[in-house]
Order: C-alpha cells, then sequence, then structure tokens
C-alpha cells in the first residue's frame, strides 16, 4: 500500500472518529461505502473492516462516557446477552448473503439512518442538552432484549454499530434518558462489534493494510471529537453527516442500478 | 449511585482505555516501520489484535467487580455475555 493511500485511509477514519464523537453517531455508516465504492473492496471485506473502526470508536468514546458515569453498565450488559447472539448469528449467515443483496440492505439502511439523523437534528434545533442526568429505571426488559437481539444482526450483517436502532428504543420505550441510551448502545458496540469481528476475522474478511491506518484515524479522530464536543453545536455536525450519508446512499445505489457490487 | 460504582467505572473506563492506547500506539508504531522492516505489518496486527481483545477484557473486568459487590444477578449476565463472545472467537478460529 502507497504512502498515499495510507494517509487518505486515516483521515477517513479521522471524520469517522469525529463524527462518531461528535454526532454521537458511529461513523460506521461512512466507512463501508466509500470502502466498497472507492477502494473497491467487497462488501464482505468492507464490512469486516468497518466492525473494526466500530469497535475503536466505542473503545475510545466509553472510556469518556464510563469515566463521568453516563453510560449505564448494568443496562448495557444486560442487554448486550442479545446484541452478541443476534452479532454471533448474522455474522455466521453474512457469507452465504451475497454481495449485492448486502449492499441493497445497507443502502436502505443508510437512508433510514439519514432519516433518523433529520429527525434528530430537527429536535436538537433549539434544545438545551440535559445536564444532569435524572433518576430513572429502565421498563420493558422483553422489548428492549428484542431491539438489542435485531440491532445485533443488522451489526453482524452490515458492520454497523445498530444505535439508531437501540437508542430510540431505550429512550421511548424503556424510559432511559436520552444521553444515558446514546452512551450506552456505544458501550455495547464494543462487545457486539468483537463478537461478529471474530467471525470475520476467522474468515480472512479484515484486509489489515486496509483496517490498520483506518483504526489508527478512528481514535484519533475520536478524542479529537470528544475533545472539542462541548465547543461543537452537534446540530451543524449532523446536517454534514446527513449530506454524507445521502450522498453515499445516492452513489450505492447508482452503482447497484449499473451492475457494480458483483 | 453507590461508592461502589463510582470505583468500578473508574476501573472500567481504565481498561477501555489502557486498551485504546495501547492498540493506538502499536498500529501508528506498525504504520511508520512497515516501510522500513518487514516486522511493521505484524506490529500493526498486533495493536488490531489488542482492539479485538478490549471488548472482551472489559467483559472479565465488569464481571469480577460485579462478583466482589456480591451482585449475583449481574455476574451472571457478564458471564453469559463472556460465554457467547467466547463462543464466537472458537467458531471464528475455525472459519
Amino acid at each position: 500500500m502507497t504512502p498515499a493511500a495510507v494517509l487518505l485511509l486515516m483521515l477517513i477514519g479521522l471524520s469517522a472518529g469525529a463524527f462518531g464523537a461528535l454526532a454521537g453517531v458511529g461513523g460506521g455508516i461512512i466507512v463501508t461505502p466509500l470502502l466498497a465504492i472507492y477502494f473497491g473492496l467487497p462488501m464482505h471485506q468492507a464490512i469486516g473492516v468497518t466492525l473494526l473502526c466500530v469497535i475503536a470508536t466505542s473503545t475510545a468514546t466509553s472510556a469518556l462516557y464510563v469515566e463521568r458515569h453516563v453510560t449505564d453498565v448494568r443496562l448495557g450488559m444486560t442487554l448486550e446477552l442479545a446484541t452478541t447472539v443476534g452479532a454471533l448469528i448474522a455474522a455466521l449467515v453474512a457469507r452465504q448473503v451475497n454481495r449485492r443483496t448486502l449492499a441493497v440492505l445497507f443502502a436502505c439502511f443508510l437512508l433510514y439512518s439519514a432519516g433518523s439523523m433529520i429527525k434528530k437534528a430537527w429536535n436538537s434545533r433549539n434544545v438545551k442538552r440535559e445536564e444532569i442526568i435524572p433518576d430513572y429505571t429502565p421498563q420493558n426488559y422483553p422489548l428492549g432484549l428484542a431491539a438489542s437481539l435485531i440491532a445485533g444482526g443488522f451489526s453482524g450483517l452490515l458492520g454497523i454499530g445498530g444505535g439508531p436502532i437501540k437508542v430510540p428504543v431505550m429512550y421511548l420505550f424503556m424510559k432511559v434518558p436520552l444521553r444515558v441510551a446514546a452512551a450506552t448502545s456505544n458501550f455495547m458496540i464494543g462487545v457486539t462489534g468483537a463478537t461478529s469481528a471474530y467471525i470475520y476475522w476467522g474468515r480472512g474478511d479484515v484486509r489489515i493494510d486496509v483496517a490498520a491506518p483506518l483504526v489508527a484515524g478512528v481514535f484519533a479522530g475520536s478524542l479529537l471529537g470528544a475533545r472539542f464536543s462541548p465547543k461543537v453545536r452537534s446540530f451543524y455536525i449532523l446536517l454534514l453527516l446527513i449530506g454524507v450519508a445521502g450522498w453515499l446512499a445516492v452513489q450505492m445505489i447508482y452503482k447497484l442500478l449499473t451492475g457494480g457490487f458483483q | 449511585m453507590s461508592r461502589q460504582d463510582l470505583a468500578a467505572d473508574r476501573i472500567l473506563s481504565l481498561t477501555l482505555k489502557a486498551g485504546a492506547y495501547t492498540a493506538f500506539v502499536l498500529i501508528i508504531a506498525g504504520l511508520l516501520l512497515q516501510w522500513a522492516t518487514p516486522w511493521g505489518a505484524k506490529v500493526a496486527t498486533a495493536g488490531l489484535l489488542v482492539l479485538l481483545a478490549t471488548p472482551v477484557l472489559r467483559i472479565i473486568v465488569a464481571n469480577i467487580q460485579f462478583f466482589r459487590e456480591r451482585d449475583l444477578k449481574y455476574a451472571l449476565v457478564s458471564l453469559g455475555v463472556l460465554c457467547i463472545v467466547v463462543l464466537a472467537y472458537f467458531l471464528g478460529i475455525q472459519a
């Protein structure tokens, strides 16, 4: 791999990590399509590499959220019982799914994420951040576990974290404060991603030459993002991320229609 | 939140930080060394393996904490998660 390619991958990782830390949306959704569209990686390999980026974001940012007691470790551990099972099954099945089907599923997920980010941006226009976390007791565990199973499945199949599935369920149905829900979802992604990453790694679907510069960038981006997050309005970051996700979805659909992702 | 929980959070956070920084340093060193020696790629791989091991390490650390706090319910929950992840690891080796 040339120094220029290494540098480019580090920059992609840097922006993915910064997005993850600033907007609370895993940068994973931008890495897979970039690798599949512009680096010509087969979908399975793009997903395998993205899983490592997702684990890196989770590890770097969780260290901070756990330290600040925002993460609900007990809730996270409980839901991980379901996310890991979903991730394991989906990672085993993923090999049987053909590349074009994976690309179609991924494009759908990108559009769904863009939609949920538009909603999040709209809601966060003028709302001040909840500084003090109110007292709460998580409700409705069966629903939370079911949603976690599905989120884990998507993670194992598409290499994403599954935040857009888990966070709304924790917030709306389990009555967990939004900040806690986001931090806890992020915490769970490390273990969930690792579960499927072992399967991808074992099958040789993790390209180390691509993963190493990306992960290094993600670490640096997450740390920078976390440092600047109090100073940056997440609203504008969300708008930028919506634009990028929308653009990548269009590119993926275009490539699918012109017979790509074989 | 109890004082035990606050201490447990600090140890968990330290585990995650140690994993993240170790992986980061190894990967950067590997990336720089890869143009100088054939060892570079191996160092970077070691960094990625540290990254993959960190989530498991944090389950084990949490599990020990729960047992020490005599919080049997969550000790069993974290043990369950650990079992699934270890199963994935062995299935991954066979794949």
